[in-house]
């Protein structure tokens, strides 16, 4: 049985690499402020200042019901996505299956293409 | 050069698929007025992918082969038969879709797009060789089946339909699946052939899981009690031509599945899936029959004969031989004809306004303004009852043999008595259309190709039906000596 | 040491989770497409899980397809409940009933 005592040094690395992304993140946001002030580019304004939230309003109730157009960005989404897992496991074997498994794929991408020039025309894609 | 071989071998649904995609973006920039063309260009597909299949049927073929792509898949006689069984059934219901929904103006060009895939999926379902294969074909059926039945987008009925469609269906193929997994953890690999040798000695506990949860979810598939209960509302609710494809395509791909996968698969442990079978087969018969007593909707009626009927063709299956397997199929071609030929004579029902007429009351006293359809729904009702002289008798007849001569004769004895308790309610269709009061409301006109359709089903379920009986054995036995080919 | 029954077992409890969350929920649809997504993760557990412990890869293919499935059927399904919510207006389980018998 291995011993419970955890032997603290196997972690240094770790610890390494923790203090140098802090610095360089810390670098990465507070530089262009600083830069912003110093050459006097820095005037805020609303749409500047509001978060980032994929199209919603930041704070809301959470239970509110969003807009159905989520539902058909998302669903075309996963599905355009989870085929593309196939690309993976496909490259790395591909000096085992050679020619077919090129030409395999390259069918089911057109395939794909095909599904998603059939999303473009039937006006899937548009927001309105 | 093997994957060229492979790709031959598939011909039929690489016709199908490539044609689904064109006529796809055909659909999509032709817009709903082109879907005539493209419902007839479908139809045309279909008949080349027949053309495709027939020759592995006529040819008897079997063997090593007929194997593709590494024995993925088994394109052998036993599954042409069954798809061209299925292209029928597919063309038919693109045959009478336009009729049907241009008269409430939902006839859109994807609907022969979508049947095009459920009928490719059902080829690779019948053809496969392999758990993978066999999951890929049945998904991609379904998938296509579950949009089928929400067609009419703005029916409430449609998309109740279709919602309880998918939940059960997703629900058989979770069932399907989980068996499945078990199955290879237990056997170790997911081919047919090797799942065979593997269980060849001794079943595991955990095979035997596998194999149940296999049979119950393929018998949510076929509609088998006690797994039926999504079909009544499924076949009401659904469109009346997207209910003719369910009762006749699916059905056979996935009897044939089921039948593939007991045989190829589970055919060293006949005895662990005999029982269910004899079960499964009994239960459906008698829910079927007493299902159907005191329902007033045709297309409710309509669906409970299906599960009727497909314990009897189960019965074939319970016989676990070479003969069952032959009348099972013969059975299959003789049931598509009666269910096309019944739907069919329902979308003719029509009353003033064109609007359908389901309500079995609303027929009463049929036969004194519409004759010809009056006659060929009754004789539609009396094969598939198995009255003697119809054709529905023949493979009712067929399969109690094969059951007698496997030595079963208690289930062959309970199944011709449990018929004769289901004749009751066809015949009481027929009563209403020829001695009740005439309600005079199905008086609409009907479309010719609907005409033309039931013509030929009625023609072959008649007593003519039986020059054929010689040519559809023949054909039977070759499909079923390939299911059981040993090499 | 954790050995391939602990696998099925879990398996087994989430694909029974699954099915009684199909049966027993009286609520929202929206929760049997979970409970769908539920028995479908099951299976793939069994497979991979089985797929390591027999040294076979067929049963990681075997679950990336049915991930990809899933992920096609969970899109059907959630497009058939927009057209069923868009006629009555309600997802509860309870008022899928036009059709009676």
């Amino acid at each position: 049985m291995e011993s419970l005592v955890v032997d603290l040094s196997q972690y240094l690395p770790i610890l390494i690499f923790l203090v140098i992304a802090l610095a360089l993140s810390a670098a990465f946001v507070f530089l262009p402020m600083g830069v912003a002030r110093l050459t006097g580019t820095h005037k805020p304004d609303a749409e500047k200042l509001s978060e980032y939230e994929c199209g919603f309003p930041a704070f809301e109730d959470p239970r509110s019901q969003f807009d159905v157009r989520f539902y058909l960005v998302a669903i075309l989404f996963i599905v355009f996505d989870l085929e593309a897992a196939f690309l993976f496991p496909w490259a790395v074997s591909l000096d085992m299956t050679g020619w077919p498994g090129w030409i395999t794929m390259m069918v089911f991408l057109f395939e794909l293409a095909i599904g998603l020039a059939y999303a473009w025309k039937k006006g899937a894609l548009e927001w309105e | 050069m093997e994957f060229q071989a492979s790709l031959a071998l598939v011909a039929p649904e690489l016709v199908l698929s490539l044609s689904g995609l064109a006529l796809l973006l055909a659909a999509a920039w032709g817009g709903d007025k082109a879907s005539r063309l493209i419902s007839i260009l479908a139809v045309a597909a279909l008949v080349g992918a027949g053309f495709l299949a027939a020759p592995a049927l006529c040819n008897g073929a079997s063997g090593p082969d007929t194997l593709a792509f590494g024995g993925q898949v088994k394109v052998d006689a036993f599954a042409a038969f069954a798809k061209l069984l299925i292209y029928l059934a597919a063309a038919a219901s693109l045959i009478v879709a336009p009729a049907f929904f241009e008269r409430v103006k939902a006839m859109r060009a994807e609907y022969p797009v979508l049947v095009l895939f459920a009928a490719m999926g059902m080829g690779i379902m019948v053809s496969a060789a392999d758990l993978v294969t066999l999951y890929i074909g049945l998904e991609l059926n379904s998938l296509a089946a579950y949009v089928l039945a929400a067609f009419l987008r703005t029916d409430e009925r449609s998309a109740e339909a279709g919602l309880k469609y998918f939940v059960l269906g997703a629900l058989a193929s979770g069932f399907l699946l989980y068996g499945m997994s078990l199955t290879y953890g237990f056997a170790g690999t997911t081919s047919f052939a090797g799942i065979h040798a593997a269980l060849a000695g001794d079943m595991s506990k955990g095979a035997l899981f596998g194999l149940v949860f296999v049979l119950s979810g393929l018998a949510f598939k076929i509609s088998a009690a006690p797994f039926h209960m999504w079909t009544p509302d499924v076949y009401e609710g659904a469109p009346t031509p997207v209910t003719t494809f369910f009762a006749s395509a699916p059905k056979v791909a996935a009897m044939a599945l089921t039948m593939r996968v007991v045989v190829d698969a589970f055919g060293a442990q006949v005895q662990a899936w005999q029982q269910i079978v004899m079960i499964v087969a009994l239960v459906s018969i008698v829910v079927g029959a007493l299902g159907a007593i005191g329902q007033d909707n045709i297309k409710r009626l309509m669906a409970y004969s299906s599960i009727n009927n497909v314990g009897f063709i189960l019965i074939g299956l319970a016989a676990a031989t070479q003969q069952g397997a032959s009348a099972m199929l013969v059975y299959l071609a003789i049931y598509v004809a009666m269910t096309i030929g019944g739907f069919v004579a329902i979308l003719m029902l029509k009353d003033a306004n064109g609007e359908p007429v389901e309500q079995i009351a609303q027929i009463a006293g049929l036969s004194s303004h519409r004759k010809v359809l009056a006659v060929c729904l009754a004789m539609i009702m009396f094969s598939l009852a198995g009255i003697p002289p119809l054709f529905g008798f023949w493979g009712k007849f067929l399969v109690f043999q094969a059951a007698v001569q496997a030595g079963m004769v208690p289930l062959a004895a309970i199944g011709i008595a449990a018929s004769v308790i289901g004749a009751f309610y066809y015949l009481k269709v027929v009563k209403v259309m020829y001695f009740d009061e005439p309600a005079n409301v199905a008086v609409g006109k009907s479309d010719w190709a609907h005409q033309a359709l039931l013509a030929i089903c009625a023609i072959f379920i008649s007593p003519l039906g039986y020059l054929l009986t010689g040519w559809l054995g023949g054909m039977a036995d070759k499909a079923a000596a390939a299911l059981y080919f040993v090499g | 040491m954790i050995g391939i029954e602990h696998y099925v077992v879990v398996s087994a409890i989430l694909f029974v989770l699954g099915v009684l969350g199909i049966f027993l929920n009286r609520k929202n649809v929206i929760v049997i497409l979970m409970a769908i997504e539920l028995i479908l993760l099951a299976v793939n557990i069994n497979l991979v899980a089985f797929s390591a412990f027999l040294g076979d890869l067929t049963g990681q293919i075997f679950a990336m397809f049915v991930l990809t499935v899933a992920a096609g059927e969970a899109a059907i399904g959630l497009a058939i409940l927009v057209i069923y919510f868009r006629g009555r207006g309600t997802i509860a389980v309870e008022d899928a009933n036009r059709m009676k018998g």
